[in-house]
């Protein structure tokens, strides 16, 4: 076999290709700053660990186990739903409706239990019938080619509107709870202490390892990064993508039923559903996820909804007016893209010129 | 627009007729986007073992052909036969389970993702249980051919982004050839390559030849290349063949004069409805 020249310097009568020789740098020589930055999630790491350590130093009893269970409500909702808006996000595309899928599950798990379906059949009947929503979403993205954030707007109103004709506009009671908790249905899904950390954490790792290593994620990421290459390929992006709306829609539906149990109760407001959708959306973009497609991890994102809930706890626990909230938040988010464009430039660029 | 331009033209078509041992055969197949008329009435046949080079101007219907026989896209008419028997491929995958693989012109790579992730790209290999990808393994054998084919690429774990033009080019070539296809359509093979990468990938054409396993289709624009490569050449314009010529019976200058005469005759039309 004959083995080719490694030069690829201006040799030859045709014009070379634009600097290849440089297009394979050698990983060795970056040094340790920089390539944690070539992390994927590098960034956020950086920026996540430094407010812990400010709010460590600044605020008493930020570390203490109530501190700690202050920040989880603040956190895992967003962690665990941020982990299928990464899909959707990798595929180039975005899903609000994230925010009424959330909104109406519990209120379709008391009818289903008002019905005397037991508990678990009911619940996940209920968040069956949430990720059909995704599967519309899909449909009119992939199929009908309607862009993903005008599709999911409709769906997202839809929702609220649904939520409301169903529940009177009024608050109910979420099924399998009581009073004074305790029940292992309520402690499992939601109302244990540490409840819906377990959840997050257990489903990002899953979500994760789908992410990087099977031919799921791989088509995620091909679909997001080159769709018309992908299909070229012979992967199916249609499919592909219904699958990751029905993801994020699922994922958005548990933990509608888990802040339900959590709280005990359900109430049908849209405007903190809403932010609830805001929030996903930062947590993933702050994360390191790009919103053009073709890159992004789960770990990014609960790391992003990590840094969205310390600044918020850590900042309330402060005794920060609440009205600097939002801007606070704001600013980080700003703060936060402006590093993760510099990065992706750094990661992307390095070659291309 | 398109009967405009077809009306009047009596071209030398010399068409060699199908063989017995034609592995594709291409009969009648017309294609339309919308107002525009890309194929119309297309006959080719491919022998086993040969490579025949099509060639043809901007627009001619060359990619439109290739993508209709990697199953990327039906045609509105006509039929196709792969080794004797109808070929209809829905999709790409299915055209590669057929053992009809395609090199595109846009190569199909996933910039995001790493060399030997879209060396396996819809053909990855997984673990049992679990359907996880087995890195290792597909790194092993990325790297294997790779090296089989003789391109050399620093480093496989990087995305293809940071690749030269003619570094993608050619791992797309080597995705394609190591596929295990008996067809192989190249749409282009040599665009984005230096004079060396070119010679490699002609180089590999050439030796795929002498094993005799693979026949090809490719698309050149280089008419040496051609000359060099192929065995037979046909010639699109407008959506038709118009010439079908072993490489042996033709030359350069006889490519160059029916290519400019279309343009001439273009012209002297254009310039006859402007008056």
């Amino acid at each position: 076999m004959s083995v080719a020249s490694t030069d690829t310097g201006p040799a030859g009568t045709t014009p070379p290709a634009p600097g290849p020789a440089k297009a394979a740098a050698p990983k060795a020589s970056i040094n340790p700053f920089k390539r944690l930055l070539l992390m994927k999630e590098g960034s956020i790491v950086v920026v996540t660990v430094a407010t812990l350590i400010y709010f460590a130093i600044t605020t008493p009893h930020f570390f203490s186990s109530q501190g700690l269970q202050n920040l989880l409500p603040f956190f895992a909702p967003f962690a665990i739903i941020a982990a299928g808006e990464v899909f959707v996000m990798i595929n180039g595309e975005i899903d609000l409706s994230v925010g009424g899928t959330y909104l109406i599950c519990p209120f379709i798990f008391n009818e289903f239990t008002s019905a005397h379906i037991p508990l678990i059949p009911a619940m996940i009947l209920a968040i069956l019938v949430c990720t059909l929503v995704g599967a519309i979403n899909g449909f009119f993205v992939a199929y009908i080619g309607i862009n993903s954030f005008v599709t999911t707007l409709g769906t997202l109103f839809s929702l609220f509107g649904i939520t409301l004709v169903m529940s009177h506009d009024t608050q109910i009671q979420t099924p399998g709870t009581s009073l004074f908790g305790g029940g292992t249905f309520e402690s499992v899904f939601g109302n244990g202490t540490y409840s819906e950390l377990f959840w997050a954490i257990g489903i990002v790792i899953v979500l994760q390892l789908a992410l990087s290593f099977t031919k799921w994620g791989i088509y995620t990421v091909a679909v997001g990064g080159n769709r018309l290459g992908a299909k070229e390929a012979g992967i199916n992006e249609k499919r592909n993508m219904m699958r990751n709306f029905m993801l994020c829609a699922l994922l958005a539906a548990f933990v509608g039923i888990l802040e339900a149990v959590r709280s005990g109760s359900a109430t049908p407001d849209p405007a903190q559903s809403s932010e609830l959708m805001f929030q996903v959306v930062a947590a993933a973009v702050i994360g390191g996820t790009l919103l053009v497609g073709g890159f992004g991890t789960v770990v990014g994102a609960m790391i992003g909804a990590l840094f969205l809930g310390i600044i918020q706890d850590g900042l309330v626990l402060k005794g920060v007016n609440a009205n600097y909230l939002y801007l606070y938040q704001g600013l980080a988010i700003l703060l936060a893209m402006t590093i993760n464009i510099y990065i992706a430039r750094v990661r992307v660029g390095a070659g291309r010129g | 627009m398109a009967d405009e331009v077809a009306r009047g033209k009596t071209h030398i078509v010399e068409t060699l007729t199908p063989a017995d041992d034609d592995v594709l055969r291409v009969e009648g197949v017309s294609k339309r986007f919308g107002p525009t008329v890309a194929l119309r009435n297309i006959n080719i046949h491919l022998r086993k073992g040969e490579v025949l080079g099509l060639l043809g101007d901007n627009g001619a219907g060359k990619s439109t052909l290739i993508k209709i026989l990697a199953g990327f896209q039906p045609p509105d008419k006509g039929s196709l036969w792969l080794k004797g028997e109808e070929y209809k491929p829905r999709t790409v995958d299915e055209a590669r389970s057929l053992g009809v693989d395609c090199v595109f012109q846009d190569l199909a790579l996933v910039n995001e993702l790493t060399v030997y992730q879209n060396m396996f790209l819809k053909r990855e290999l997984t673990t049992k249980p679990f359907g996880f990808v087995r890195n290792r393994e597909m790194r092993k054998r990325t790297r294997a051919a790779l090296d089989e084919i003789g391109i050399n690429i620093p480093t496989i774990d990087v995305p293809v982004a940071r690749l030269s033009g003619g570094q993608r080019q050619a791992i797309a070539v080597a995705r394609t050839i190591s596929s295990h296809s008996d067809i192989i359509l190249l749409d282009e093979p040599l665009a984005a390559m230096g004079a060396k990468e070119g010679a490699m990938i002609l180089d590999l054409i050439a030796r795929l030849k002498e094993e005799g396993n693979v026949s090809i289709i490719m698309i050149l624009h280089n008419y040496v290349h051609v000359l060099q490569a192929c065995d037979r050449v046909n010639l699109i314009q407008e959506g038709v063949i118009s010439l079908d010529k072993p490489t042996a019976e033709t030359s350069v200058e006889e490519l160059t004069d029916i290519v400019v005469e279309e343009y001439r005759r273009a012209r002297q039309e254009a310039q006859a409805e402007a008056a």
